[in-house]
């Protein structure tokens, strides 16, 4: 089943200098279950794909369908309904939100899609299956190692059950160790269902992956 | 809803940057203070005049314009009301009662005491118009006097006494109720004795001035007119002035004050309303990764306004009710130096000042805290994200 489709997407910024075309008529589609593995120099429109497939961006022209919803006709409310329920984002610089703790940064999404807090255990399951354990949940973001710090974030990924990962450089400040054991969970996750798109410019990264799409100057090579 | 978790946020924040969140409530609490006790002080003065003043709002009283006028021999200052101006004001003043009254001051001595005091005369028949009696009775005759509640204090006066008033001895017949300050007569610290004592003792025919007093307060306009028509047709011959509207023009006078002041309170709450915009708008820009991280997540935008808002609220909420606190103790401080009574204060009409001064701190903190929560709203989620 084919949970993300593009169809002829460009992203087109307006500058002061002129158009800059950040991604010209894209073309693909993912399909549930899939690894992906996004390469390319910087600048090549690698973060914008991801941030369209992120639903934090919409195509200038073209279609872009997530879920079966095409996110051009979507309000911003509707694109953040999206992104709360259906994606899940991982980051290189993990960010975290510093205000919370540990647990409350991976309850966070819990309570802004359910209204209310995590009484089931949900959250202490999810930080459990990152190799967590209970003390680190009350500490906030800043006390943890790096390593520790993406597998809360990935955590928070995961506590509404999206069908999509995304994950940004996600080993990208870790040492090759701990970025291993990232890119373990990962395919494991991918291994109980879940779609990964990952953008790295890593190919040890990406041989993780189970397609490499390599993108040069707003196209896919 | 569960807004719990947008306010923690906002708590949190708070807590995080407390040092400069002190010094903005500091500014509110200045400016609640400032507000609640000035309004406080204003309502205070204005209760103390309309009490110390009596509920004369009915009377008219009328004075000769004065002038000089050249007869055939004599030259004269008209000051006082002659008979015949007199009968034009009962003319004029239809079925409501004129009390013409005579005035002076004379030495008066008690015992061994002695001092000067306002000397009224009265007709006997216009004594329970004006006056309220104390104790004793009022005057019959002309050998008696009235003694003002003061003046009785003073001299330790009771019904019986015995006053020389001038070279004239008189007895006390009664005492009066304390009447406080009026426009027409003041007669607490005064000896009331009747006109014909009065003509006699100070060789006086005409009168000092003459209150008409209105039956209907309503009709108290229309009559001031009739006697000004009547009168001062041609020139001025009297001057009428009526209570009531002394009294409005007095508590009109304190009022803009009390409004004059307060603007000066809300002046420091404008300032404070700036200092609140300006660590929100620091807030705002400190947070513009977290803002990108929380949109990126699936905050939406009205959510971080609201998380925003929660902040300013908390700040302006703090302010107001350590500025309540504040403007109690700075209005009872004030009233003490000012009035030295604090009677005042607590009167529902001079406490509802620190409410109003709290909603005025909450409403500048909202309004200053709208546009940098409004800004954090509609911050782009990807450039937001990208923000180092």
């Amino acid at each position: 089943m084919q949970i993300i489709s593009l169809e002829g997407v460009s992203k087109i910024y307006p500058m002061p200098f002129g158009e800059v075309v950040a991604l010209n008529n894209v073309s693909l589609t993912i399909e549930e279950g899939d690894f992906i593995a996004i390469m390319g120099p910087s600048g090549s429109g690698k973060s914008t794909l991801l941030n369209m497939v992120g639903s934090l961006d919409v195509p200038t022209e073209g279609k872009l369908y997530i879920n079966g919803v095409d996110v051009g006709t979507l309000s911003d409310d509707e694109l953040t309904d999206l992104r709360r329920d259906t994606i899940g984002f991982i980051f290189q610089q993990f960010n975290l939100i510093p205000l919370l703790t540990v647990r409350e940064n991976v309850e966070y999404p819990y309570i802004l899609k359910y209204r209310k807090r995590d009484t089931a255990g949900r959250c202490d399951e999810l930080l459990k299956c990152m190799g967590l354990t209970e003390n680190l949940s009350h500490h906030k973001p800043n006390e943890l190692s790096g390593g520790q710090q993406q597998r809360v974030a990935i955590a928070r990924a995961l506590v509404n059950d999206p069908k999509i990962l995304l994950c940004d450089e996600p080993t990208g400040n870790l040492d090759s160790k701990t970025g291993t054991q990232v890119m373990e969970l990962l395919k494991n996750l991918n291994g109980k269902g879940k779609t990964i798109i990952m953008v790295t410019h890593d190919t040890q990264i990406a041989e993780y992956a189970k397609r490499t799409i390599t993108i040069a100057d707003g196209e896919i090579q | 809803m569960n807004p719990g978790i947008f306010f923690e946020f906002a708590k949190r924040s708070v807590r995080l940057h407390w040092l400069r969140s002190l010094l903005a409530v500091i500014g509110i609490v200045i400016g609640v203070a400032a507000i609640a006790s000035m309004g406080m002080l204003g309502n205070s003065l204005v209760l103390s005049i309309s009490e110390s003043l009596s509920d004369v709002g009915d009377a008219i009283v009328i004075y000769s314009h004065g002038g000089i006028s050249q007869g055939p021999s004599s030259t004269t200052v008209n000051d006082k009301i002659t008979q015949r101006m007199l009968k034009d004001i009962i003319r004029a003043s239809g079925s409501n009662d004129v009390i013409p009254i005579y005035n002076t001051a004379d030495q008066i001595e008690v015992g061994s005491d002695d001092g000067i005091a306002t000397v009224y005369g009265l007709e006997t028949q216009d004594l329970s118009l004006l006056l309220d009696l104390e104790e004793g009775q009022f005057l019959k005759s002309s050998a008696g006097a009235l003694a003002g509640s003061r003046i009785a204090e003073e001299y330790d006066l009771k019904v019986g006494s015995r006053v020389k008033l001038g070279d004239e001895n008189l007895r006390i017949v009664g005492i009066l109720e304390e009447r406080g300050m009026g426009f027409d007569i003041n007669p607490d610290s005064a000896l009331i004795v009747t006109d014909k004592f009065f003509s006699s003792t100070y060789d006086q025919e005409d009168y000092n001035f003459v209150i008409v007093k209105v039956r209907d307060i309503n009709d108290i306009e229309y009559v001031k007119d009739a006697i000004n028509t009547k009168m001062n047709r041609k020139d001025d011959v009297v001057d009428v002035f009526d209570t009531k509207a002394i009294l409005e023009t007095i508590l009109d006078t304190f009022g803009q004050i009390s409004t004059f002041t307060t603007a000066i309170g809300g002046i420091s709450l404008v300032v404070a309303g700036v200092s609140i915009f300006n660590i929100q708008m620091m807030s705002v820009t400190e947070r513009i990764k977290e803002i990108g991280i929380i949109r990126s997540i699936g905050t939406k935008k009205n959510e971080v306004l609201k998380m925003f808002l929660y902040e300013a609220i908390i700040l302006g909420l703090f302010g107001a009710i350590v500025g309540a606190l504040f403007s109690f103790l700075a209005g009872y401080a004030v009233l003490m130096v000012m009035l030295n009574s604090t009677e005042f204060l607590f009167e529902p009409s001079t406490l509802v000042y620190i409410p109003y001064g709290m909603i005025f701190g909450v409403v500048t903190s909202l309004v200053s805290g709208f546009y940098p929560a409004w800004k954090a709203a509609n911050l782009n989620p990807i450039e937001a994200l990208r923000y180092e």
